[in-house]
């Protein structure tokens, strides 16, 4: 119990720290510090299935995008805060249904099935807009910046809290074993389907609720942009930068790799992209485990 | 009443037949031993008992009730457990939690990971690889793998539990050891085992009674002196004297 209130102390002071930005800080402070949230949203979710399950999803997008595109759809008729919500479920939802057929498969077979899953449900919405006469919604009349902020805070909070008591459950103990092998997880009476199903569902609420906020940030909708792949290949970059199955991972990538990018992007705009690509090739090949794998090797070495 | 039972239990790969309508009963507190040569359909009749495989013919029960079809997290819960013989650690686990995960779910479903880790460690006593409780699985030898494959079946709790081949690749003096483990193990938690052994000196030590199969088949079936006596079971093995 020790650990969980010494973490639930931690997440506080972190929460209120976050939560003093907009208040402190002008629209670059509040853009950089959202980005970070944002990114640690995404990457805990994604941790919850693809880390515990070795299930590794690279259409992470979809559920970001539907998100969104539910957004759009309540937007003017709902709440900010209720749309935000109805994304969760309806993203949520969109897992469960999907989940099943897609977790049979494993290995690199779910990884491109993901993917291609992403792409399917980006050309979709494309096709109803352009059925509907919609070619682009421009979304005026929504929350300001600082408000978006803070929902993103919430949701970042959320998606930190759900890695952590799933990790230590009984459930993600499950998943575990499923990653490590999935017979013998099996044969000694965990359901796997079901769990994997839960795992995707659960992976995929946060996601959604992050991109229903996120889209009025630049009232605009565009499916391109917010299915973009890049940002399930984001996910799983920060990922592997923070290493592990646990909630320091994404904080560390996040952190990294955003701060990478502001510092490159000032610095050396023109080779900014080959900078960052190289450091992500220096981190696979040279620090398989991610800076939490090095974080923890160096505690256990002070004892 | 027999605590499991198989009635025509067939199953076949497209045209080969692993398994041909076997008849079995194995008793409540007895340790069974199923022989026969690589490829007899040993292994296949655990995968159906286990529920790993589906049988194409037959009905499997176990205390009255019918498992065959159910799937093989089913099967553990009404308590039936299985060691493979290609162990399957996680590897990424320590060992502690690779037992732990077992407590958690099979037939015991502790609720508290606290108390899972309780039993895991006292299972990890019984099978002596507590003082490597917190290594990675992935570090054992392959005697130390076979005993945590043996720990993970045993914290499920089972009332019957499969040993596939425990004793094979370890050196006689490890052999001897298992086999006291293994006597040890099923007075303690009063279990039911079906042992396959290819190492005979095991199988005399261990069985009252032995199963042979031979491509599918049983074709004999008795007590150890008996079966070690048996013409069909000397030809299986060793081939039919020359006239």
């Amino acid at each position: 119990m020790a650990e969980h209130s010494r973490f639930l102390a931690l997440l506080a002071v972190a929460v209120a720290a976050f939560a003093l930005v907009p208040r402190l800080g002008g629209d670059y402070a509040i853009g950089v510090a959202l980005n970070l949230l944002m990114w640690i949203a995404l990457t805990q979710s994604w941790v919850v299935l693809s880390a515990m399950t070795g299930y590794v999803s690279l259409g992470h997008a979809v559920f970001f995008g539907a998100g969104a595109y539910a957004m759009v759809l309540c937007f003017g008729s709902l709440p900010f805060w209720l749309s935000v919500i109805v994304a969760g479920a309806a993203t949520g939802l969109l897992a469960l249904l999907v989940g099943y057929p897609c977790l049979r498969v494993r290995g690199p077979y779910f990884v491109i099935l993901t993917f291609g899953l992403a792409e399917l449900v980006k050309f979709v919405v494309i096709n109803v807009e352009a059925a509907l006469g919609q070619f682009g919604r421009l979304l005026f009349g929504g929350p300001g910046l600082a408000q978006i902020f803070y929902v993103v805070l919430v949701l970042a909070a959320v998606s930190v809290i759900v890695t952590w008591f799933v990790r230590r459950s009984r459930f993600g103990a499950g998943l575990r074993a499923i990653r490590e092998n999935e017979e013998a997880a099996e044969t000694l009476g965990i359901d796997v389907a079901r769990y994997k199903v839960l795992a995707f569902a659960l992976s995929a609420i946060v996601p959604g609720m992050v991109g229903a906020a996120m889209v009025l940030r630049t009232t605009y909708f565009e499916p391109l942009d917010l299915f973009n792949p890049i940002t399930s290949f984001t996910i799983v970059s920060i990922a592997i930068i923070g290493g592990g199955d646990d909630v320091p991972g994404p904080v560390y990538g996040a952190l990294f790799l955003v701060l990478m990018q502001e510092l490159l992007w000032a610095n050396w705009p023109e080779v900014y992209m080959i900078l960052l690509g190289g450091l992500l090739v220096a981190f696979v090949l040279g620090v398989p485990d991610g800076i939490h794998g090095r974080v923890a090797a160096w505690r256990k070495a002070r004892g | 009443m027999s605590l499991l039972e198989l009635k025509g239990v067939g199953r076949r790969f497209g045209g080969v037949v692993a398994v041909d309508a076997m008849d079995m009963t194995v008793d409540e507190g007895e340790i069974l031993g199923l022989m026969g040569a690589n490829g007899a359909g040993k292994t296949t009749l655990f995968a159906l008992i286990a529920g790993n495989l589906r049988p194409s013919a037959g009905e499997i029960r176990f205390r009255g009730r019918r498992i065959d079809g159910l799937r093989p997290d089913r099967v553990n819960r009404l308590g039936i457990a299985r060691a493979f013989q290609i162990v399957r650690p996680f590897a990424g686990l320590s060992v502690l939690e690779n037992v732990a995960v077992a407590s958690l779910f099979g037939a015991g479903r502790e609720r508290s990971i606290r108390r899972a880790e309780e039993n895991a460690f006292e299972v990890l006593e019984e099978v002596g690889l507590s003082d490597r409780a917190r290594d990675p699985a992935g570090t054992l030898t392959l005697a130390g793998r076979k005993r945590l494959e043996i720990a993970r079946a045993l914290a499920t709790r089972p009332r019957l539990l499969l040993l596939d081949e425990v004793m094979a690749g370890l050196t006689p003096v490890e052999v001897s050891e298992a086999l006291q483990m293994v006597l040890t193990l099923k007075e303690r938690h009063g279990l039911t085992i079906v042992v396959i052994e290819h190492v005979m000196r095991a199988l005399m030590r261990l069985c009252e009674r032995l199963v042979v199969l031979h491509h599918g088949v049983r074709i004999a079936e008795g007590a150890p002196d008996e079966i070690a006596a048996d013409p069909r079971v000397i030809e299986a093995y060793l081939g039919r004297a020359r006239e």
